[in-house]
């Protein structure tokens, strides 16, 4: 990702657009932030908050006649939040909290003809940027028709002490009477207030200012104070006027541009989306003093804020919750990231951890796809080799296995030829393979030349962002499919599916339920209580799909219970985009998050989710549950450990192969008949260390007294393949050997063939110097 | 990481060569990083003892650590 790309994806998130409030405020004050500190009863704290944005809030707070309250969210739901009403209220409830800062005295001097709202704004700005202002007032006082308020609506003490604040910001007020030609002919900046009665000399010299810079065509002069009598924001405008004045004349006095990368004011403009559909109408409150708010109420009318914000996206993803921000944030952090050659690469688990399901895309009014964004860093570290090897270690290793020992790819028995192909994916005959089986006699019942083929389709090296193998696997499974006579597929996965579709487009390819759904004779079972239907997150885009399997579940009579997010806006159930390998917790947490969505039994026709969704510790069911009641397995079935789905596999491929002739097939690996005892604990410690049934066969076999005497090689230690201590006190062992990237580890109890499992672990560091 | 690392129960025999093990140097390898620590090995065949503890205590610490995770 570069400069520009970052950009891009950091404007698709319009999370940090500001409010309508904000965008309508000439001022720019945050009236979300101010609304949120009322309604927690902070006026102090709220006072801070307009102080920010405000020049002389004392005045401003009071007279402002809130042009914000035009664009507030609010207005069709009760009215819009009273954010002028809610201003008076809070200056009058907190007092200044003193001193302005201002930044070191500047050379260069500022004269102000007029002391009128706009003037006063621009003698603020200016003083706190650090330039000496005189200002010429009319009257007697500065603040021209704000001396002629009424008490109530502008206090003189409160003009007074914002003037006293200008002085100590280093601007000094004089009469008109002593305003000289010469004074504002030589001054270096020049502002020409007309909000007040300014002498004829000046008059007659003022031409129309620049409706953006407030320049007028002689060099250093600007004015503005040309709001109407009877415009209904005059005093606000007029303040605004000033505002844009000061930010030009000092532009001006440092030699810069008046109009380059200006910010325009955003006259109520912004692309913050906030949802409203949910929100019920509460009516503005009216003061019952016509002199304003007591506490309570504005209290109360704060809270009627909606608190705009957008967030659609994180609103339903734990994954995006969990990193505290948004992706415009995010976005940033992940370019941080591949900025970074050396050093904390922080972001890494912020690019593993999304399962790349795609919903805040769904979601997003711009169309952000976390996804695609992560998928991209991912690639990028995989090619320039910052990858954490761990990170999809396992994932990986799954794929790899399930393409080899459990593949398995044949036309039907006794046919020699396949007009469809069986690929049921490599998570469903994992989990369940007498499922898979009777599945496939179904799909056979349909169409006899139906063949079958077990592997994996590849997407865990695509989600790890590993390039070349998923170029170099799919390239595989298009060969098979040609070797087939290429048939189409028929799978009941929908990651499968996805992949296929995406990167095989030249494979057609269908579910197995669509094949189910047209032929109702094929899709019988029982129904059950009302279950909730989660749809996989890979079946985001198949909408065929999700209608076929409601297709069936209507033909069984099976009820539906509703489940919020569900169809093309449906959640992932924690294991896409390898989440689950990545961030364990996290894609345990999303799984809770997801089962809590609904009291119902959860249903889903993806044999992943069903066993991630059951992690939970709620029953789920998987479609096949219902479709063959002989093979049925309980709601309630603890998810396949890791070890089984890889005995399961190979067992469903001798089955498989047992059909065409009996002696078939590889022969089991030796370390294959091991026996184990492994208790409860035990396996609970394996599931979480990612330590397979497998890999402790192969150590203790390779721990055998002879095979051990025979491996040692004294010339090149690396070679050697194991290694076995005896404690002779208890008679444990401790067995460890290398498979592959991992150093594995177990103790253990020797007793009548049988190997009773203590412990295992695990570690990645390679032992050099000695040996394992 | 540049520390000993020997267990509190020592008395374990390489079942191989029969000898006790004894605390030996011996160098950890990760994504071009090395550390020098001591662990108990068997001074016939220097095989090494990486106790439970270590392996998912201190040096998944420093796998993670250089892996940037
Ligand atoms: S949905 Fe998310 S990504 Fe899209 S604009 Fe809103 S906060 Fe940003
Ligand atoms: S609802 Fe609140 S945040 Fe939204 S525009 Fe109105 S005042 Fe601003
Ligand atoms: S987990 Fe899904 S919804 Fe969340 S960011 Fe990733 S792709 Fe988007
Ligand atoms: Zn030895």
């Amino acid at each position: 990702m570069d400069q520009q790309e970052l950009r891009a994806w950091e404007a698709r998130c319009i999370q940090e657009e500001p409010p309508g409030c904000r965008a309508g405020c000439p001022l720019g004050v945050d009236g979300r932030a101010f609304a949120r500190t009322v309604a927690e009863g902070e006026m102090a704290a709220a006072r801070a908050i307009l102080e920010k944005s405000m020049p002389l809030t004392g005045i401003v707070a009071r007279l402002c006649e809130a042009p914000c309250e035009q664009y507030c969210l609010r207005q069709a739901l009760g009215g819009a939040v009273a954010l002028g009403e809610l201003e008076r209220a809070c200056v009058a409830a907190a007092p200044s909290q003193g001193k302005i800062l201002r930044l070191p005295p500047r050379p260069k001097k500022v004269v102000v003809v007029g002391g009128g709202p706009s003037s006063l704004s621009l003698a603020f700005d200016l003083g706190k940027k650090g330039y000496p202002v005189t200002l010429f007032h009319s009257g007697e006082h500065p603040g021209g028709w704000l001396n002629r308020l009424p008490e109530q609506v502008l206090p003189a003490a409160v003009l007074e002490e914002e003037l006293a604040r200008l002085q100590d910001l280093g601007v000094s007020f004089l009469p008109m009477s002593q305003l000289s030609p010469q004074l504002y002919q030589e001054a270096e900046g020049c502002y020409l207030g007309q909000d007040d009665a300014l002498p004829g000399a000046i008059t007659s010299l003022l031409r129309q200012p620049d409706h953006l810079t407030f320049a007028l065509p002689q060099t250093g002069w600007f004015s503005g104070g040309t709001s109407d009598e009877d415009d209904r924001f005059r005093f606000i405008s007029d303040i605004s006027q000033g505002r844009e004045a000061a930010i030009s004349l000092d532009r001006f006095l440092q030699g810069a541009s008046l109009t380059a990368s200006r910010v325009a004011l955003r006259h109520g403009r912004t692309e913050l989306f906030t949802r409203t559909d949910q929100v019920t109408p509460r009516q503005r409150i009216l003061p019952a003093d016509p002199r304003g708010y007591s506490r309570g109420e504005a209290l109360q009318e704060a809270s009627r804020c909606l608190d705009c914000q957008c967030l659609e996206c994180v609103r339903h993803c734990q994954y995006l919750q969990a990193f505290g921000a948004y992706p415009k944030v995010y976005a940033r952090r992940i370019y941080n990231n591949s900025a970074i050659v050396r050093g904390n690469h922080q972001a890494n688990t912020l690019i593993n951890s999304c399962s790349l399901c795609r919903q805040c895309e769904t979601l997003c009014p711009n169309d952000f796809s976390m996804a695609d964004l992560c998928l991209e860093a991912r690639q990028t570290m995989v090619r320039e080799e910052r990858m954490p090897p761990s990170a999809h270690w396992f994932a990986l290793e799954e794929m790899r296995s399930a393409r080899s020992e459990g593949a398995l790819r044949r036309h039907a028995p006794g046919t020699t030829n396949s007009r469809a192909l069986f690929f049921p994916g490599c998570q469903l005959a994992g989990t369940r393979p007498e499922q898979t089986l009777a599945l496939y006699e179904r799909l056979r019942e349909l169409e006899p030349e139906t063949g079958i083929w077990l592997d994996c389709c590849a997407a865990p090296a695509h989600w790890a962002g590993s390039t070349t193998e998923f170029a170099a696997i799919l390239e595989q499974l298009e060969t098979g499919w040609s070797e087939m006579g290429r048939p189409r597929l028929i799978t009941a996965c929908s990651s499968c599916l996805q992949i296929f579709r995406q990167h095989l487009p030249t494979v057609p390819v269908e579910s197995a339920w669509v094949v189910l759904a047209a032929h109702p004779q094929a899709a019988t079972g029982t129904p059950r209580p009302a279950l909730a239907l989660s749809d996989p997150c890979t079946s985001r885009d198949d909408p065929q799909t999700q209608a076929a399997v409601r297709t069936i579940l209507a033909r069984l009579d099976q009820a539906l219970a509703p489940l919020a997010m569900s169809g093309e806006q449906t959640e992932c159930c924690g294991f896409g985009g390898l989440m689950e390998s990545a961030n364990p917790k996290l894609a345990r947490q999303v799984a809770a998050a997801r089962v809590a969505q609904t009291e119902a039994e959860i249903l889903t026709y993806c044999a992943m989710c069903r066993d991630q969704l059951a992690r939970a510790g709620r029953p789920v069911s998987y479609l096949l549950d219902l479709l063959l009641p002989e093979q049925a397995l309980p709601a309630a079935t603890a998810p396949v450990t890791i070890s089984a789905r890889r005995s399961q596999r190979r067992q469903l491929k001798a089955e498989l192969l047992a059909r065409y002739a009996p002696q078939e097939g590889p022969a089991p690996a030796p370390w294959e008949a091991l026996k184990l005892n492994i208790s409860e604990p035990v396996a609970v410690m394996m599931e979480e260390r990612r330590i397979l049934e497998d890999d402790l066969r192969q150590l203790l076999y390779l721990a055998d007294q002879k095979r051990l005497k025979e491996s040692i090689d004294p010339t090149d230690p690396a070679k050697t393949r194991g290694s076995c201590f005896i404690h002779p006190e208890s008679g444990a062992r401790i067995a460890s050997a290398r498979l592959g990237q991992v150093t594995f580890w177990v103790e253990y109890q020797q007793e009548a063939g049988v190997y009773r499992i203590e412990r295992c672990w695990s570690h990645r560091m390679v032992i050099q110097g000695g040996r394992p | 990481m540049n520390l000993s690392f020997l267990p509190a129960d020592m008395n374990w025999r390489c079942q191989s060569c029969g000898a006790t093990l004894q605390p030996g140097m011996v160098e950890l390898h990760y994504l071009g990083n090395v550390f020098r620590v001591e662990l108990p090995v068997c001074p016939s065949c220097s095989a090494v003892l990486i106790s439970e503890e270590l392996a998912t205590g201190r040096m998944l610490e420093i796998e993670q650590l250089l892996e940037d995770k």
